[in-house]
């Protein structure tokens, strides 16, 4: 699964360790997911969207083989 | 689904109780070490030497046991089960997916060297594989969790 959480980050100037309290997790975490190396839950990728003010579409996307 | 963890000020006592049982196990087990004095301790079992015995009166009484490795072997498990079961300071559903990585790995290799035992130790042999086979899932899944924590710990700064 793709996501634009680092063009995010950027745009609203967070970092990761910032938005990793805001929706209550590790840095790790955040990272992970950047990294495409973990796919959220549904809640924790609601919170990240709510904290971005944006749709989950809109900071998730599937990959084409997906 | 929450998963069923402990408060995560056992994980330290956890350690304080399974790393000397550990080093104390290995040279038990590994070097065969015996003990100047061997102090026995009489205790409440279910089933003590005679267990392929049907007499009733030699299962649930007081015997007498060695005390030093029951000792080690009951503080390695009480210690590794804190360890393995007491959350890290912040806990999220990553750390989760970490512990399930480790627990896959842990039940996949000891079962894999158990068969692997199966098939090359035979005979009386087979009982210190039972005994090794004992604690190898703490283990594994012990070693296999620090690394991925601590792994994915040391990333970069990327912000």
């Amino acid at each position: 699964m793709n996501n634009k959480i680092k063009v995010e980050r950027a745009i609203h100037n967070l970092t990761q360790e910032q938005l990793a309290d805001l929706v209550s997790v590790t840095r790790q975490t955040i990272n992970a997911i950047e990294l495409k190396k973990f796919v959220p839950s549904t809640v924790l990728a609601l919170k990240i969207c709510r904290v971005f003010n944006k749709s989950v579409d809109e900071v998730f996307s599937l990959e084409s083989n997906e | 689904m929450k998963p069923l963890l402990l408060p995560n000020r056992l994980k330290n006592i956890g350690w304080i109780l399974l790393l000397p049982s550990f080093v104390a196990g290995l040279i038990f087990i590994v070097f065969e070490y015996k003990l100047p004095m061997d102090p026995k301790i009489n205790v409440f079992g279910f089933f003590g030497d005679a267990i392929l015995s049907s007499k009733l009166e030699q299962q649930f009484r007081v015997s007498s046991v060695d005390l030093i490795p029951n000792l080690i072997g009951i503080c390695f498990l009480v210690g590794g089960i804190l360890v393995m079961f007491s959350k890290e300071k912040k806990e999220d559903e990553f750390i989760n997916q970490l512990r399930l990585n480790a627990l896959q790995w842990s039940i996949f290799i000891n079962y894999s060297l158990l068969l692997f035992c199966f098939l090359l130790v035979h005979g009386l042999a087979f009982l210190n594989v039972m005994v090794y086979n004992m604690f190898t899932i703490i283990v594994i899944y012990i070693l296999r969790f620090q690394y991925l924590f601590y792994n994915h710990s040391i990333v970069k700064n990327e912000q």
